[in-house]
């Protein structure tokens, strides 16, 4: 029997991260998957006032740091929420202001220190195990993300491609996804989404007995349900309507194929479980904001299941 | 956070609109359903009214500040379920929950039941001329059952067609239900004494075919029945017991409050905040005026005698009937101080959109609630599972099948069942007690996860407003709960019913609670159990994964 630990959506918290890597230990998972959308989603300036005193607005609360101490502590709380810490002064404040090119290129630097950082810690924490990770950017990972991951030696970039896991078991990945209101870095149409999908399929030997680990759920699954918004990207009625937002093409693929597990993120809300016809379909959902990885232990046995539950972690 | 350097990214939501989430909340705290329900119930009490409203609001302000609080720094996360089971770990959260939220619903079931045929169907049937229906629909026994099952239907239908069409009910309701509130305040202030008195016999005439004056026969009655309540008035000890009764009315503010969204800052904090704070002003504000309407024209002392005759009769103190043999329903009292019929019957289906824009969410909790135990392997993975059309049929049976039974026991009145009806509220209370101490010791027992939230900085003399408001609001469910357990007038008087009925006297309310806590017990331990068999250590799967 196979343990498998499958968590999502971290979007650069560098706690999760580093409960994502020493999850393998604490729940007996034989394989860690982690699914897409690995960056954060803001920078926070912290702005020189003069000596060592920087002021940060987090969360629009106004923090004024006064001491050593304090920016260092700063910092962990800006990284635990998965935003990126900038020291900035005034006047580069001033021109980021009126160049928002800049700001994007600021941001493309810090996501990919941190990804470089944990690529790092990801090879010293798992040195010696024989644990690998197998993951595939989402739809907010910017592309040079990937050139990054290509690099390690642990962390295994499975992008649209058929992975063998040790377990025998054979896995296709994929972080893109249907369109979003936010144009973000990967996303296509839908009969594009299907290509994608048969592309990798059609090389699968055993599809019954193989897992998906494909970043946007599938549609009208339970697991895809977001909050309908205006086009102004405001939540209509407070929040109170939901709609499904998943994959038309994923859900075809699903009950075409009939994998034996299907893995999701995407949408943070829609943590649950569900079985469309034979398959296990998984989002653990995602409280990266919080600290809390979220994630899914599946027992898979030989061409079944054997046991599955959500964790809080 | 300047908009600047946040990139556009999944779920990056612009804020929702405070005056939505302000429809939701006033609707959870619903003046003519829960209000004028609970506040006609409540006429045995030495309390003034108004001063009961203003005293309740300010403590549940704190309810708000807390539910504000919680969802700011744990959005997206389940409510009381998970944030108990974060704050306490293990099978708390769970326990509390599952009877706050799923079992004791069930009990709401024929009390919904109860206000659809006193707001709904015996005032419409009464004003289209149906007399014999009318006074049918509002008699003991098989009509409240008939009136529950349908509330289940309703229930049923609109999970069926799921939040996505009945958030867009509830906010038509809301309009509608405020143009016929409107309309009844204008008909309360407008209208005198003499006009009503009039207006009252012979419109009830032509509704349930009374005869006569039934004014002097009503006052009687209600006198007989110990009618005390007023409106104004009462010692700070007497209006202190009034309000474990009048929270079955606006206790729920949270109840609509959002949990999903990306929160950006402590403005979010403040937008939930106000649209809860905001319902429950209004609420009371409206509660006031409509009591001042009624005090012009209906008469304070009748309108608490009316409720009074009604009452003693409909909890079985009395044989026989009331001269107003229907609920006196305040909205159809203010509609017969007009002869026009076609106004009447307007306005009252205007009313009735204060149930059908609230009484859709009966279950919806429940549901919530069945997914996540069920999610969390603590219930069969059938219960969350949805069919073709996306419905949750099994969950729906888990809440259909017990609430037919319990409808059953109340409306039939079993072994004296109907005496419970505020462990609907009490088994509520209990849950919103364990989150209180949740939000008292979070920013101690989780200090990074609320040190970087967006109440981090609010603070009164040092201490968490979280932790401050926790505090109030918990020590005002404890009295509560205090009252509703050791109830005064039991005490006192030595007997049951006691003020609020559900004492520890009250063997069917003890059996009940007892039993919700057993069975939730039973079904967290039983699974817990299962599950270690089969591999899984629970503990363990909500333990927090250390960082080092």
């Amino acid at each position: 029997m196979t343990t498998i630990f499958f968590a999502t959506d971290i979007h650069g918290s560098d706690i999760c991260w580093s409960k994502f890597l020493n999850a393998g230990k604490f729940y007996g998972a034989d394989q860690l998957i982690l699914g897409g959308d690995m960056t954060g989603k803001a920078v926070v300036p912290f702005i020189h006032q003069g000596g060592s005193n920087y002021r940060v607005t987090l969360l629009e609360q106004v923090f004024e740091i006064t001491n050593e101490d304090e920016l260092t502590d700063m910092r962990k709380k800006v990284r635990s929420r998965g935003y990126y810490p900038y020291l900035t002064n005034p006047d580069e404040i001033q021109e980021l202001e009126k160049d928002p090119a800049k700001v994007s290129a600021i941001f493309l630097q810090e996501v990919l220190k941190v990804v470089q950082q944990w690529m790092e810690l990801a090879e010293k924490k798992l040195a010696g195990t024989g644990m690998k990770i197998y993951c595939c950017p989402g739809n907010d990972d910017m592309d040079e993300v990937d050139d990054i991951i290509r690099e390690s030696r642990t962390v295994v970039l499975a992008e649209g491609e058929v992975v063998n896991l040790a377990s025998g078991h054979e896995m296709i990945a994929s972080g893109w996804s249907n369109r979003t209101p936010w144009a973000t870095h990967r996303e296509e149409d839908e009969d594009q989404l299907a290509a994608r999908y048969e592309a990798m399929i059609s090389r699968l030997k055993n599809p019954s007995n193989s897992i998906f680990n494909i970043h946007v759920p599938p549609y009208k699954s339970g697991l895809d349900e977001a909050p309908e918004l205006d086009k102004d990207l405001r939540p209509v009625l407070a929040g109170n309507s939901m709609i499904p937002v998943g994959s038309t093409a994923l859900r075809a693929a699903i009950e075409k194929t009939q994998p034996l597990v299907s893995l999701h993120g995407h949408i943070h809300e829609g943590r649950g479980s569900t079985r469309i016809g034979k398959t296990l379909v998984i989002n653990p959902g995602s409280m990266y904001e919080q600290g809390t990885l979220l994630g899914a232990i599946i027992k898979l046995g030989k061409n079944k299941i054997e046991n599955y539950v959500l964790t809080t972690g | 956070m300047s908009d600047l350097f946040v990139r556009k990214a999944t779920g990056m939501v612009r804020s929702w609109s405070v005056f939505d989430a302000f429809i939701y909340a006033f609707f959870s705290i619903n003046l003519v359903t829960l209000g004028f329900y609970s506040f006609s119930q409540m006429y045995y009490f030495g309390g003034g009214m108004i001063p009961a409203l203003i005293i309740s609001a300010v403590f549940i302000i704190f309810e708000v500040v807390v539910y504000a609080s919680l969802i700011a720094v744990m959005p997206r996360s389940g409510g009381d379920y998970v944030w108990q089971t974060r704050v306490f770990g293990g099978g708390i959260g769970f326990i509390l929950a599952i009877t706050g939220w799923w079992f004791t619903l069930w009990l709401w079931t024929p009390i919904y039941g109860d206000m659809l045929r006193q707001i709904v169907i015996t005032p419409l049937l009464g004003a289209f001329g149906m007399q014999q229906a009318a006074v049918w629909f509002a008699g003991p026994g098989t009509p409240l059952f008939v009136c529950s099952l349908l509330t289940l239907v309703f229930v049923a239908v609109v999970i069926f067609l799921g939040m996505k069409s009945y958030a867009r009910v509830q906010k038509y309701s809301f309009y509608a239900g405020m143009l016929g509130l409107l309309i009844v305040i204008v008909l309360l202030f407008t209208g005198s004494p003499e006009k009503f008195k009039a207006g009252l016999d012979a419109n009830s005439a032509a509704y349930f075919g009374t005869s006569g004056s039934l004014y002097e026969p009503t006052v009687e009655q209600g006198i007989a029945a110990y009618a005390s309540t007023p409106l104004m008035g009462g010692t700070f000890g007497l209006i202190m017991v009034t309000l474990p009764y009048l929270v079955f009315f606006n206790l729920w503010p949270n109840w609509g409050a959002t949990l999903y969204g990306e929160v950006r800052g402590a403005t979010d904090y403040k937008r939930n905040f106000s649209g809860m704070a905001w319902a429950l002003g209004v609420t009371t504000a409206l509660a006031i005026i409509f009591f001042l309407g009624v005090q012009k024209t209906i008469g304070w002392d009748f309108y608490v005698q009316a409720n009074a005759a009604w009452w003693n009769y409909a909890w079985g103190y009395v044989t026989e009937a009331p001269p107003l043999p229907v609920w006196p329903n305040p909205a159809m009292l203010a509609v017969f101080l007009t002869d026009n019929r076609l106004i009447q019957i307007v306005v009252l289906l205007l009313m009735s959109t204060w149930w059908f824009g609230w009484a859709g969410t009966l279950f919806l909790s429940s549901t919530r609630v069945i997914f996540a135990a069920a999610f969390d392997r603590l219930l069969p993975e059938k219960a969350a599972e949805l069919n073709k059309n996306g419905t949750p049929v099994n969950a729906m049976l888990y809440m259909i099948l017990p609430a037919i039974i319990v409808a059953a026991l109340y409306a039939y009145d079993v072994a004296g069942f109907k005496s419970i009806t505020l462990a609907a509220t009490q088994g509520i209370a209990i849950m919103y007690f364990g989150t209180a101490i949740a939000a008292i010791i979070l920013p101690y027992k989780k200090k990074e996860l609320y040190e970087a939230s967006p109440i981090a900085k609010m603070k009164v003399a040092g201490i968490p407003l979280i932790t401050v408001a926790g505090l109030i609001f918990g020590g005002f469910l404890l009295f509560l709960l205090v009252e509703w357990f050791f109830d005064p007038w039991l005490n006192s008087g030595g007997v049951p019913p006691g003020l609020y009925g559900i004492s520890i006297a009250n063997t069917n309310s003890m059996i009940f609670l007892g039993s919700c806590y057993a069975i939730a017990a039973a079904i967290y331990y039983g699974f817990k159990s299962k599950r270690k068999s089969e591999g899984i250590d629970m503990d363990k799967v909500t333990s927090e994964i250390p960082v080092e």
